[in-house]
This record gives structure tokens, C-alpha cells and sequence, in this order.
């Protein structure tokens, strides 16, 4: 058959690696990856954490604002349970979608709770007589993350 | 009220006077509140033209960058990415593997098998 245009993808071929040498390579980079984390030589790590139905990248000591209220009172220690990536200065923990509660533990302090600062809300049409003004405060709590440790469970 | 606080910024007149201040305020609380919902798609725009950059440099564009790691199943969002890009890029090359390896099986997976389909018989048609 003659070759057309459409004998062959409009992207390059693709060569994927052996499958069995890959499955030999993956259990040794988990390996090393486990024995880094029980012997502890990794330096400050980041998590990714989904926490207010906002997206945090945060590390430890890190002070953290939300613009809701939390049902805690001021000094209470909270664990963060929806992580999404663990990192440090040699290896990173991906989630898919989420990492597991027995891999990583984030921990943090409820420090403040505040309101913001007066937001002026105004509505005004021209030539109309309407002006309308709100002013908003929203209610925020301010935390303040502790911690930050993982536990050697790859597999 | 505390009016006079509210103007002694702007340029010109406008700071001194009470009359030619009174409509610059209203404006700029107008503008104010109707930047605060253009800010999030600003914010996006720039989110993303960091992200665009950055999987260039490790050889993806940002729509195959994006739409592999939504398929690997990795939920992060364009924030984080963008922070990442600029603060761990490590992390950032590991991502833009993964996500060139999803590619890279996902258009494995779109070629199949390598064989003709059944029930076609030529693909040259002879004009006689």
C-alpha cells in the first residue's frame, strides 16, 4: 500500500521501556526512597496540602490564612489529612490523588481568629441617582503549621 | 465620616478638594469591587503563563503538560504548579516526566493494535 499522510501519526514513534526491567527499576528507587526516609536524610520538607477548598504549598513554621471560620478554637492542634504531594531536597511523594494518612502526617496550631479589614463594596451608575455602599468583613482564622513528618510505608 | 483619610493618595487635586475628591472615591470603590472578580481570572492567566514557561524549558507544551497529569490523576492546581515551578523545580522536571510518559502511552494506546481495520479492502482506488 503507498504510503499517504495518514499511513503514519503526526507524532514521532514511541519506544516505551522494557516493562520487566522497568518493574526491577521502580522496586529499587522505592527501595532506596524507604531507607532515605527511616534513616532520616532528608532536610525540611513541603506538602502540598487541599485544606479550605484551597490548594496550600506549605512547610513547617508557615503561617496560613483562611477567609472562613473553623469549628476550633484558638490553640488547637489539627492534623490535615487531604495531602497531595510530600517533597524534599532528593525525593518527592506524589499523590494520586491523595497520599495516604499512614505516609505523611501534617500538623498545625490555630493561632488567630480575626476579621478582615473593611472591604468597601459599591455600586454606582451614573446620571441614575444609585449608589449603593456594603462594607464586609469576613472572618478569618490565621494557622500556623507545626510540622510536617513522613513515615517509611512505600511499597 | 473619615473621608479625607480616603483621598490622600491620589494625584492632583483631587487630594486637597472635597468636591473634585468625592467622585474619584466612588469611582475607585467601584473599580475596587469589580477588580476583585477580575483579579481570580488575572491571577489564573498568570498562573498559567509561568506553567507554560516552565514545561517548555523541560520540552512539553501546556496543554499536553496539563491534560497528562488530569489523566494521571494528579489534582493540582495551577497555583501550586506555578509555585512549584518557581520554588522546587526539581519536583517540576519529576511532573513534566510523568506527564510525558502518560503522553507517550497514551499515544501507544491510540495507535492499538497496528493492524488494518476489517472490511476494507484497498486503500488505492484504480479510475478506469
Amino acid at each position: 500500500v503507498a504510503k499517504t499522510s495518514l499511513t503514519s501519526p503526526p507524532w514521532p514513534e514511541v519506544k516505551l521501556p522494557d516493562p520487566v526491567e522497568e518493574a526491577k527499576y521502580h522496586a529499587e528507587v522505592v527501595q532506596k526512597v524507604n531507607k532515605m526516609i527511616a534513616t532520616g536524610q532528608y532536610g525540611r520538607l513541603f506538602a502540598v496540602v487541599h485544606f479550605a477548598s484551597k490548594q496550600w504549598k506549605i512547610t513547617s513554621e508557615d503561617l496560613i490564612m483562611m477567609d472562613n471560620v473553623l469549628e476550633a478554637e484558638c490553640g488547637d492542634r489539627i492534623r490535615m489529612e487531604k495531602v497531595l504531594l510530600v517533597g524534599a531536597d532528593d525525593f518527592t511523594l506524589i499523590g494520586r490523588p491523595l497520599l495516604g494518612k499512614e505516609l505523611v502526617r501534617v500538623e498545625a496550631t490555630v493561632v488567630e481568629k480575626t476579621e478582615s479589614w473593611p472591604k468597601i463594596n459599591m455600586r454606582f451608575w451614573k446620571r441614575h441617582n444609585y449608589q449603593r455602599k456594603k462594607i464586609i468583613r469576613n472572618p478569618q482564622t490565621v494557622l500556623r503549621i507545626n510540622t510536617i513528618e513522613i513515615f517509611p510505608g512505600l511499597s | 465620616e473619615n473621608v479625607l483619610v480616603l483621598f490622600q493618595h491620589f494625584r492632583g487635586r483631587k487630594n486637597r478638594c472635597y468636591k473634585l475628591a468625592v467622585g474619584s472615591v466612588r469611582r475607585a470603590f467601584v473599580k475596587s469591587t469589580k477588580a476583585r472578580r477580575e483579579k481570580k481570572r488575572f491571577l489564573r492567566a498568570l498562573w498559567i503563563t509561568r506553567i507554560e514557561a516552565a514545561s517548555l524549558e523541560h520540552g512539553l507544551k501546556y496543554p499536553a503538560f496539563i491534560s497528562n497529569l488530569v489523566k494521571s490523576q494528579v489534582e493540582l492546581n495551577r497555583k501550586v504548579l506555578a509555585d512549584l515551578a518557581i520554588y522546587e523545580p526539581k519536583t517540576f522536571k519529576s511532573l513534566a516526566a510523568l506527564a510525558q510518559r502518560r503522553r507517550q502511552e497514551g499515544f501507544l494506546a491510540a495507535l492499538g493494535d497496528g493492524k488494518e481495520p476489517e472490511g476494507i479492502f484497498s486503500r488505492i482506488v484504480h479510475q478506469y
